[in-house]
């Protein structure tokens, strides 16, 4: 009897151990990805830095607790999709084969929305065999285009309420500028949608006469007879809509051919160390909405978390440190297993965590979200100065 | 294993348009036209789908026949030249094709959103497999139905006298032709055949991606559509699927671990491939050894 007795209570602690061995062998997988080459590259390489710094600091203070109590630390993977749509969908389809619970991004706006295309477009529609794998995007900032799927949800700015709220901003403090020009990276789908969409229209919306625009492509590298099209307008607020690599092949010609204008605008992903890196004494005075600056206690810790790994936050990676920790409540408020046979439960629950969240907290206040899984961030004007990016007006303040 | 049948899908689309690119080498013609019969195959089929709400199988026969008319009208004057030349003009047409689509807007309202192509900003909402309940595995087996009906059919034409005779004016023109060879005839059903099969190949791909722009069909799809058969071999079809899988399967998909480095190892790769197997991965050898194996015999 005694024997049986201590074969049982052997038994029994193997057990309990087994379990807390269960217990602490759970982790929450957060796959993120996007572009890690070609010419976007630094986007994807900051996002990821930001992702792991941001899963860094929840697993120091412990991690993620289950639906059991138990709590579970983070495990962030990144992969590559080369800002190309085809190898999105084959990255996203691997992801929803294996156990992460949610995916974080893509980078481009061309590989969005394709992704969010093979996603179920109603959640929980049995007659949609889409994916049903919940993907929470940072960086794709084009608009409309989380409404595509309700497995779809962002965390970027929404650029037509920065420029809108920018154009009336800038009337107010530049009362003789009267006339708005175009720049436009015309192949670039967000570049291009920004433009006719939001600053073309926001800037006339604000009473500004727009005298038309010049168009050049993502791998243009001279780009002498658009600055002539621009100098020739005579327009007193120049609005470039273009990413880093071209806005500074423009503002050099620029200076060369000593464009003369007022007032400087760009494009919301420009206020990013690439550009500074590329052409910080031409970009000198330009004018930039973005949803992130080191402006606060939370802010600077991101960023310098971000920075430690590697990385750097900007408006579009600091919202994957947003992302991360609108993660952690919503898989805490849900009651996620982080076991084997739960991740298409798992998935579901966060999924609808997400939908049913109306505020959350971002690191430069508190951040709407729509029923479409689109965000209102708040927002601050940044301008180029002495080589860095300082705080030129928050509209919030 | 869903992961499996979405890459099978890739690999499928993929080796449509290698096909098409295969065909017309046979005639010794390097065509840099197929991403634009591609692109027009893609977005017709995507428009009678979404816009006039088309079943898929009709909508992709319209689309290949519409880019095989095109290939043949294109054919015509494009195969007066050949070599470099003919690249060059190839490649024009497909960039002519690719900025057609980058201007061209048609959209109607469908319930409370608009749908069709919209120039630069692309075609979304091509859903036509998940709207009608199409799993990964029936994606998949329905793209590889069409796959290798058509390399069965390109099978058959290789061993009957349109192979031979399309074999023969890529060998030596001046003998092809001193044997009566019509090779203006030739060469423009080549295309045209190869049109058909690169429109059947985008019909497909925008049902895959469910949004298509421009960017898709560039350079860089015209340079892999010729990539693959070269690297495969033109002994056979079997050649080109072999180097669809190593370049998508494997240099793609395996090697993305590696970020930036994969794409300098991807160009490497493939010219260390090409030293190896000059005649491509799957030459002549390679085919009678399979032959032996299956005991046929050589034709």
């Amino acid at each position: 009897m005694k024997r049986l007795l201590t074969i049982a209570a052997a038994v029994g602690v193997a057990m309990s151990v087994g379990t807390v061995a269960d217990a602490a062998d759970r982790t929450v997988k957060i796959a993120g990805f996007g572009a890690m080459s070609g010419v976007v590259r630094s986007f994807g390489i900051n996002t990821e830095a930001v992702l792991r710094a941001a899963a860094k600091a929840i697993n120091d203070a412990g991690g993620v607790k289950l639906a059991d109590g138990s709590m579970a630390p983070i495990e962030v993977s990144f992969d590559d999709d080369r800002c190309n749509a085809e190898e999105g969908i084959s990255v996203v389809r691997r992801l929803a084969s294996g156990d992460a619970v949610v995916g974080v991004g893509p980078t481009c706006s061309n590989v969005a929305e394709p992704l969010f295309g093979i996603l179920q477009a109603k959640a929980g529609d049995e007659g949609d065999s889409g994916l049903q794998f919940p993907i929470f995007t940072d960086t794709a900032i084009k608009g409309g285009l989380a409404k595509i799927s309700e497995w779809a949800f962002r965390n970027v700015p929404n650029e037509s309420q920065m420029y809108k709220s920018l154009f009336e901003w800038l009337a107010t403090q530049h009362p003789d500028a009267k006339s708005v020009y175009g720049g436009v990276e015309e192949d670039f789908a967000h570049s291009r949608f920004t433009w006719y969409k939001v600053m073309k229209t926001r800037s006339a919306d604000a009473g500004y006469e727009v005298k038309g625009e010049s168009k050049w492509l993502l791998n243009d590298t001279n780009f002498t007879t658009q600055v002539r099209e621009m100098k020739r307008a005579g327009a007193d607020i120049i609005s470039i809509s273009a990413h880093p690599f071209t806005t500074c092949g423009v503002l050099k010609e620029m200076a060369r051919q000593r464009v003369k204008y007022k007032v400087l605008v760009g494009l919301t992903s420009s206020s990013s160390l690439e550009t500074l890196n590329g052409c910080a004494k031409q970009a000198e005075g330009i004018i930039i909405p973005t949803s992130f600056a080191p402006v606060n206690p939370d802010a600077v810790a991101a960023a310098d978390a971000a920075a430690a790994l590697g990385g750097s936050a900007d408006l579009h990676s600091a919202a994957a440190w947003e992302i991360m920790m609108i993660l952690k409540d919503v898989i805490e408020a849900a009651g996620i297993q982080a076991t084997a046979d739960s991740v298409q439960a798992d998935r579901r629950a966060i999924r609808d965590g997400l939908a049913s969240l109306k505020t959350t907290k971002g690191l430069l206040g508190e951040i709407q979200r729509t029923a479409e899984g689109e965000a209102v961030k708040p927002y601050v004007y940044v301008h180029a100065a002495d080589g860095s990016w300082a705080v030129l007006h928050d509209p919030n303040a | 294993m869903d992961f499996y049948f979405g890459m099978a899908q890739l690999i499928g689309v993929h080796t449509l348009l290698g096909l098409s690119a295969y065909v017309v080498l046979l005639t010794g013609q390097v065509s840099m036209a197929q991403a634009g019969f591609f692109a027009i195959g893609a977005y017709l089929a995507g428009m009678l789908t979404v816009l006039a709400g088309w079943h898929i199988i009709p909508a992709m026969l319209l689309a290949a026949v519409a880019s095989a008319l095109v290939a043949t009208v294109v054919g015509f004057p494009a195969l007066r030249v050949k070599g470099l030349m003919l690249v060059v003009a190839t490649l024009a047409f497909g960039e002519a094709v690719r900025i057609f689509w980058f201007n061209f807007d048609y959209q109607i309202a469908k319930g409370n959103i608009q749908v069709g192509p919209l120039g630069g900003e692309g075609f979304k909402q091509i859903r036509y497999f998940p709207e009608n309940g199409w799993s990964t595995a029936d994606v998949a087996l329905f793209i590889w139905a069409w796959v290798i009906a058509a390399m069965v059919a390109l099978w058959w034409m290789d061993r009957s006298r349109v192979g031979s005779v399309l074999r023969a004016v890529g060998e030596d023109e001046l003998a092809a032709q001193s044997v009566g060879i019509n090779l203006t005839a030739v060469k423009v059903s080549a295309m045209g055949i190869g049109g058909f099969i690169a429109g059947l190949g985008g019909a497909i791909y925008a049902h895959y991606t469910t949004h298509i722009e421009h960017l898709n069909f560039g350079v860089v799809l015209a340079t892999f559509a010729i990539a693959y058969p070269i690297l495969g071999g033109l002994s056979s079809v079997i050649g080109v699927l072999i180097a669809v899988i190593f370049i998508q399967g494997f240099l793609v998909e395996v090697l993305r671990f590696m970020g930036d480095w994969r794409n300098l190892l991807f160009g490497a790769l493939i010219v260390l491939a090409m030293n190896v197997r000059p005649d491509g991965l799957f030459d002549a050898r390679a085919m009678r050894t399979l032959r032996r194996l299956f005991g046929t015999r050589d034709a």
